[in-house]
């Protein structure tokens, strides 16, 4: 495809005069067999993760019926708690299930859009088999607790490497060397948009998967903090953007003209609302991080981006939607038409409500809150699964090459999705709003209106509801498996191989463009008047849409440099990270205590950012810096409130009450769904390995000192003071084989007491030697009264009287705070 | 050197050069788009439906 921007493509309609297409008649087979095992595995991983989905829904209502309910369990409850599952069912949806939706579409219109077979059939096996078993790895390492700690990016560094020698090896090469090789001169703007998921899914996923390894099954983001926040919405926001939407846009683009035996709407409008798309995007992500700690100017930037995405959005459901002009009387009749129209509508609503979500002042009610989920599952439901159901739905006479067993069973199945979808939206976004009202609800004086615990309690009658709205989907996708099922079986023996012609496209020449004549011809004008109506005749463009490779590169340049316009000043301002003087790293045994916090998944339930909205100062404390997660990788933001904000959480309860929390969470919080942590409080503590932690987050900046040769005896010391307050207390020193001080529960509680009391940290000693009794940094410490000028003192903690359990009235392993804020208040 | 060099610059600008880029970018694009005649767009819109090419069709 060596080349330069060529002659008009016709736009004077003067067919023969440019024709380099006509070479010799080739004939060729598609590759069909590489779709079907695709679509198997769509709808295999489609039905798994639903599954997954529905167990974890299932899980969070139990505790309803009966508190002691997940006991139940026995020794399989460490592997099916929430923190756990939630990320697996959210990896099988999106990479295995829309993943494999994805390729079936691309390998199968593809071909048919440039009249070739796939370049490779070996990198189709490759792609397909290394895919499977990427997902197969998922399944077994998240339940183990193997993860990164960032939404949907956990997967550790060794699947993530396969991740992109699979996605840009096997399946992105196969890929463009199709585009390369293709008859049809034209790439149809399916594949524009194929190619900017390819590019920038590979950008995304790289670059967001940067880390220190410790081990096979351990590393550590090289992004700490705020950069490390503003990287994984960078992600998260974008792999939505690259991943959900941009190939359901592509597959809609072929497979809905082909159901409605209709060419699409405007042609034009798909162009504007590709490039479009490919412009916005990318900047948006920061919108998911209103009034936190990240700088203003990227939360507005976020915002004003997340906004102008509502246009070109609704300008594909709008070009989608009218595609049926005059094919509406199909709808009524054809499944897949009716899937199509319904993915299509709740494309429209969730680009509608996303962009409106992205406007701090809406995002500050609905953020954390289950209006997330909510959202999140009208695209994902509505969007995804509806148009993939669609699309296989269509495929599979053709695939199979027989009719489809049952339209009856596929029309039975549109009408059980669309009704689950409804029934497991409506109660969420209810719930959703309900959190955020009660959260910020205060009454006369000023004092919060309700406890966390009573809001969660509110709202678990709408987590009921939204079990049977997901049984329902599930039940519609069974429907799908079984339909598919039926139909595989009729099958015919062998396949048919269709034998298809068309010319092979020829090299266009570089004297192409002289062909046509220029308008000012002649004339006395210039020379720049020529370049100025060369470069306005727009041949250079339609040129590229000719280009696999140059159009890849412009999609690639478009997204990076829209990236780097925010990377730069994020990463290079320091003003945008001020440091805190008193914010130091955590001790050996916390920096242990907090990996088993990542590995339980806390984060998907606890966020640790404090805005600065009177509510949420009032419940939980001084709002959070951006200084005080320096240390902080991966950072533990969160998305989500289903329990408490623990980012002041240091100092607030004793180690005795987390210890029986981990224990029995409803003892300690009647009407808690947190599960139990049992396995916490009986499984030993490997202080050999603390070395390594210590070692990983020095070389990313922590500066530690003599924690490196000493990290394993300075963490058995602050682990003996933990457990003496819980022992104290009356809970046995030894718990099956387990010694308190050796188990795993001190290093997370640990941590947990050190959550937030940086700020607050009173001068340290200043006497040369001095060292502090449990063992953490030394004494190098620089007084907190050198804290700049945006850490809040002590005081704008409320100090309230210590409960009876509270750390005032225990010795504190760690020099922390005595601000306590009232519990009564959380 | 290199540390203050980097000091030295002016990021804050950062926000209004991309969105002049941007915009630019986009009008481009926009009128573009707009300049493709009907014939044009007729034809690439038909390429999904046109899976089982008997003749050879001609490019322009």
């Amino acid at each position: 495809m060596a080349g330069v921007a060529q002659s008009s493509e016709s736009r004077e309609g003067n067919r023969g005069a440019n024709d380099f297409s006509s070479g010799e008649i080739e004939s060729f087979q598609y590759n069909d067999s590489i779709c079907r095992m695709f679509v198997t595995a769509t709808v295999v991983w489609g039905v798994l993760g639903m599954l997954a989905g529905l167990i974890v829904a299932t899980l969070m209502v139990l505790p309803r019926f009966h508190p002691n309910v997940l006991f139940l369990l026995g020794p399989w409850a460490e592997y099916l708690t929430f923190g756990r599952l939630r990320p697996l069912h959210t990896n099988a949806a999106i990479f295995a299930f829309a993943g494999n939706g994805i390729f079936a579409a691309v390998y199968y219109s593809t071909q048919r859009l440039c009249k070739c077979r796939m370049w490779s059939d070996t990198l189709g096996l490759l792609h397909f088999w290394g895919w499977q078993l990427i997902i197969v790895a998922a399944a077994v390492s998240l339940p183990l607790g193997i993860t990164q700690g960032k939404e949907y990016a956990e997967l550790e560094w060794p699947i993530d490497i396969a991740i992109a020698i699979v996605w840009l090896g096997f399946f992105g090469g196969n890929f463009l060397m199709t585009l390369i090789r293709r008859r049809e001169r034209h790439m149809y703007v399916s594949l524009w948009f194929y190619i900017a998921t390819i590019v920038t899914m590979s950008v995304l996923h790289i670059f967001n998967n940067l880390v220190v390894p410790i081990g096979w099954f351990k590393s550590y983001s090289i992004y700490a903090g705020v950069q490390d926040a503003f990287m994984q919405w960078w992600y998260g926001h974008n792999a939505v953007a690259f991943f959900l939407t941009m190939p359901f846009l592509g597959l809609m683009y072929y497979f809905l003209p082909k159901a409605a035996e209709r060419p699409v709407f405007s042609y034009k409008l798909s162009i504007l609302h590709f490039w479009a798309l490919v412009f916005i995007y990318i900047w948006a992500g920061p919108h998911h991080l209103h009034y936190t700690a990240l700088p203003e100017w990227a939360s507005t930037l976020g915002m004003l981006f997340g906004l102008m995405l509502w246009m070109p959005s609704w300008g594909g459901m709008i070009n989608g939607l009218l595609t049926l002009r005059g094919a509406w009387d199909k709808v009524s009749a054809d499944p897949v038409l009716k899937f199509f129209v319904v993915g299509l509508t709740f494309y429209g609503l969730a680009t509608l409500e996303g962009p409106m979500l992205s406007i701090k002042s809406l995002n500050a009610l609905t953020h954390y809150t289950d209006w997330t989920i909510a959202h999140v599952h009208s695209g994902a439901l509505g969007w995804n699964g509806m148009m993939t159901f669609g699309m296989i739905y269509w495929l599979l006479p053709r695939l199979y090459q027989t009719p489809l067993w049952s339209t009856k069973l596929a029309t039975w199945h549109f009408w059980v999705a669309t009704i689950g979808i409804l029934v497991y939206i409506v109660p969420i976004y209810a719930a959703g709003l309900t959190q955020g009202m009660m959260w910020r609800a205060m009454d006369d004086k000023g004092n919060l209106t309700y406890d966390f615990i009573e809001t969660v309690q509110t709202i678990v009658p709408h987590w009921t509801i939204r079990v049977l709205g997901g049984a329902l989907f599930l039940g519609g996708m069974l429907m799908l498996a079984f339909n598919m099922f039926m139909t595989w079986l009729s099958r015919p023996v062998t396949y048919e191989q269709p034998v298809y012609s068309a010319p092979r496209l020829l090299p266009m020449p570089i004297t192409a463009s002289v062909t046509k004549p220029s308008s000012l011809e002649g004339k006395p004008i210039h020379e720049l008047g020529f370049l100025v109506e060369k470069l306005s005749s727009m041949d250079w463009h339609r040129g590229w849409e000719r280009l696999p490779v140059k159009f890849t590169l412009f999609t690639l340049i478009a997204v990076v440099a829209a990236s780097l316009f925010e990377m730069i000043p994020m990463f290079l301002i320091r003003s945008n990270v001020p440091t805190i003087a008193s914010v130091k790293p955590y001790t050996p045994l916390e920096l242990v205590g907090r990996d088993i916090f990542v590995a339980e998944g806390c984060y998907n339930c606890h966020s640790q950012m404090i805005r600065p909205i009177v509510s949420e100062t009032k419940r939980y404390g001084d709002f959070s810096k951006a200084g005080e997660s320096i240390y902080d990788r991966p950072f533990q933001w969160g998305s989500r409130r289903i329990g408490p904000d623990l980012a002041r959480e240091g100092g607030k309860q004793s180690s005795h009450w987390h210890w029986q929390h981990l224990e029995n969470p409803d003892k300690m919080s009647p009407g808690s769904t947190m599960p139990h942590f049992r396995h916490l409080l009986t499984r030993d503590l490997d202080f050999d390995k603390v070395t390594d932690r210590v070692k990983a987050a020095h070389l990313l900046g922590a500066p530690y000192d003599r924690e490196l040769t000493e990290a394993p005896d300075m963490a058995r010391r602050q682990a003996e003071e933990v457990a003496a307050e819980i022992v104290k207390r009356g809970v046995p020193v030894k718990r099956g084989d387990t010694l308190v001080l050796n188990s795993q529960a001190v290093a997370l509680i640990a941590y947990l007491q050190r959550l937030g009391v940086d700020l607050t940290r009173p001068a340290a000693p200043t006497a040369e030697g001095a060292t502090p009794a449990d063992g953490s940094a030394p004494a190098d410490a620089t007084p907190a009264d050198a804290t700049p000028a945006d850490a809040t003192p002590a005081d704008a903690t409320p100090a309230a009287t210590a409960a009876d359990d509270s750390p005032a009235a225990t010795s504190q392993p760690l020099a922390v705070s005595s601000a306590v804020t009232d519990p009564e208040s959380r | 050197m290199l540390r203050e060099v980097i000091s030295a610059l002016d990021y804050s600008a950062c926000a209004e050069i991309a969105l002049a880029i941007f915009v630019i970018a986009f009008v481009g694009l926009v009128y573009g788009t707009l300049r493709l005649s009907r014939s044009s767009t007729e034809r690439f819109a038909s390429i999904p439906l046109s899976d089982r090419v008997e003749d050879p069709r001609h490019d322009d």
